[in-house]
């Protein structure tokens, strides 16, 4: 049973943060448009603009459709989850909705309708204040799952339940900022991307050149810098945190069996062996994993022969594997971004057809690389809901068949299929129309 | 747990409505992917708004199969949300932008 009713989460969570992990990023460059043409009264930026608050539109509305289960999952799949913890994740994700969600949905409607009416200073306002209402959403989202992950100013009560004992300690909770900027850069990662392939594409095509030379100028600009802070300072932060409360999740996403008696290697490549508890064809530089987390080139990292099985994440190899993809992929980015970034400073990028084909190319990898991202944490906290309290087996609901979950699953899969048609033929609609059609 | 089936094929069911509009009204309508946006939103909104006084996917399924006559208004109400919420969202823009230029120039 627990097996169909984590399957369906991971499914519709994972088709659900396509969306989100776009308009983060994406509303942060679109404020930076709308300010070069505050600033230098160029149409060209005001166009770009509107062209991609109408993406932000598409996604934002598609991250609405597939949230909604999420929302009845709580409910149905996780209903005991739901009622011991409900007095605390239910105050982050409320404040989700009633805050962000309605301060970004607001103001989108005001940014796409009111430009004329409101002039375009408040015009920027109203897309800066977008901004704040997504990144406020995905701050209050990272604050309930940091709660989960590392849980604080909390009581448990004779019933199992557990209560808010301080709220103020819900967002100092020091698993928090970590990840919510991690997370943010990653967003702005995918929506470096997503800037940087049209522009890609409209020069290939050669149309809206104007347009894809400043769409593929931005986006490898926001990409270079992106893709540098997802590694540092936000991942070796984060990574530094995950070391520090859950070491043992630490030590299966990094591969190691066996504790060394000095410092720990880090693993490029290498394959999981479960029965004989070893990698296989490993390639590994010996100390630089204790350098990279303690600065300490000789500092012992506890490998998992020190935990107990029932302490160590239940799947090592998907953990493992997610997170070398997450990793392997940031390096790539930062590898092709740098590249597009030297041939921009030298003024050969938008004649040099293998990479912008590369660029364009590129475009799923980085929402890959957020997703295995997510089930890093999400693997690496198992066999938990609430670290060390909360087994996921106890958060399930006990009345809901596993034939029920997967005939639901499989209809979700079809109604998915159906909205991911939708949204692509939306979007390449409104790239192909271009950034200068106007709709009303 | 249907009901979650229920509340996505309604929202479907508004995205359809919405689209219809620019067959039957062009000057009150966006292109798709406005009319699109524009269905979601309405959908949720009137079934969100409504759906309490009995027809929303939890009353649907409350007797453990799907009930018919519920799902049916469902699917009108959910219908009539997107096909209205086109037509609101234009008039609005339209009076929007007209604000603009009565400001501009009173006298017209």
């Amino acid at each position: 049973m627990l097996f169909y009713d984590r399957l369906q989460f991971a499914f519709t969570i994972t088709f659900h943060y396509i969306f989100p992990q776009l308009t983060m990023g994406l509303s942060l460059i679109i404020v930076y448009f709308k300010w070069q043409f505050l600033r230098s009264k160029i149409e060209k930026y005001n166009h770009a603009a509107k062209f991609f608050m109408k993406i932000f539109a598409i996604n934002f509305t598609m991250g609405v459709v597939t949230g909604i289960p999420m929302e009845f999952q709580f409910g149905t799949n996780w209903a005991k989850f739901s009622e011991l913890t409900g007095s605390i994740i239910g105050q982050t994700l409320a404040m989700e909705g009633m805050f962000s969600f309605f301060l970004e949905s607001s103001f989108l409607a005001l940014f796409i309708f009111g430009e004329k009416l409101m002039g375009q200073k408040l015009h920027f306002l109203t897309g800066f204040l977008v901004f704040l209402g997504s990144w406020a959403s995905g701050y209050f989202i990272l604050a309930t799952n940091a709660w989960m992950q590392h849980p604080v100013g909390y009581e448990i009560l004779d019933n199992g339940k557990f209560v808010l004992e301080n709220f103020s300690e819900l967002f100092k909770n020091p698993w928090l900022i970590p990840a919510f900027l991690h997370n943010q850069v990653a967003s702005l990662v995918t929506s470096s991307f997503v800037v940087a392939s049209i522009g890609a594409f409209y020069i290939l095509r050669k149309k809206n050149l104007e347009y894809g030379q400043l769409f593929l100028k931005t986006g490898v600009v926001f990409g270079v810098v992106s893709s540098i802070l997802i590694v540092f300072p936000t991942g070796d932060w984060n990574a530094k945190n995950v070391a520090k409360y859950q070491p043992a999740a630490f030590a299966a996403m990094e591969g190691i069996f066996e504790t060394e008696t000095t410092g720990s290697e880090i693993v490029l490549v290498g394959q999981p062996n479960m029965v004989e508890k070893k990698l296989d064809n490993k390639i590994a530089v010996p100390n630089v994993l204790s350098f990279l987390t303690y600065q300490d080139w000789n500092k012992q990292i506890l490998g998992m022969d020190k935990f107990k099985k029932e302490e160590l994440p239940t799947n090592i190899p998907a953990l493992y594997y997610a997170y070398h993809i997450m990793v392997g992929l940031g390096t790539v980015f930062i590898g092709i971004m740098s590249l597009a970034a030297f041939f921009l400073w030298r003024k050969k990028l938008y004649r040099l057809k293998p990479l912008l084909w590369t660029i364009m190319f590129l475009v799923p990898f980085p929402y890959i690389a957020n997703i295995t991202g997510w089930y890093v944490a999400e693997l690496g906290r198992q066999p938990y809901l609430v670290y060390k309290l909360l087994k996921t087996t106890e958060g399930v609901s006990p009345t809901v068949s596993s034939g029920n979950t997967l005939f639901t699953l499989l209809g979700f899969v079809a109604l998915y299929m159906l909205l991911g048609l939708l949204f692509l033929v939306l979007v390449g609609k409104t790239i192909h129309q271009g950034p200068k059609h106007k709709t009303h | 747990m249907t009901d979650t089936l229920i509340a996505l094929i309604s929202i479907f069911v508004g995205i359809i409505g919405a689209n219809l509009v620019q067959f039957i009204t062009k000057e009150y309508s966006f292109d798709m992917v406005g009319n699109s946006i524009a269905g979601v939103f309405g959908s949720i909104f009137l079934i969100k708004s409504f759906g309490r006084l009995g027809f929303n996917p939890t009353h649907i399924m409350a007797s453990g199969k799907v009930n018919i006559f519920l799902f049916s208004i469902n699917m009108f109400v959910s219908f009539l949300g997107g096909f209205v919420a086109v037509i609101l969202i234009k008039k609005l823009a339209f009076k929007m932008n007209s604000l603009k230029k009565k400001e501009e120039n009173p006298y017209t």
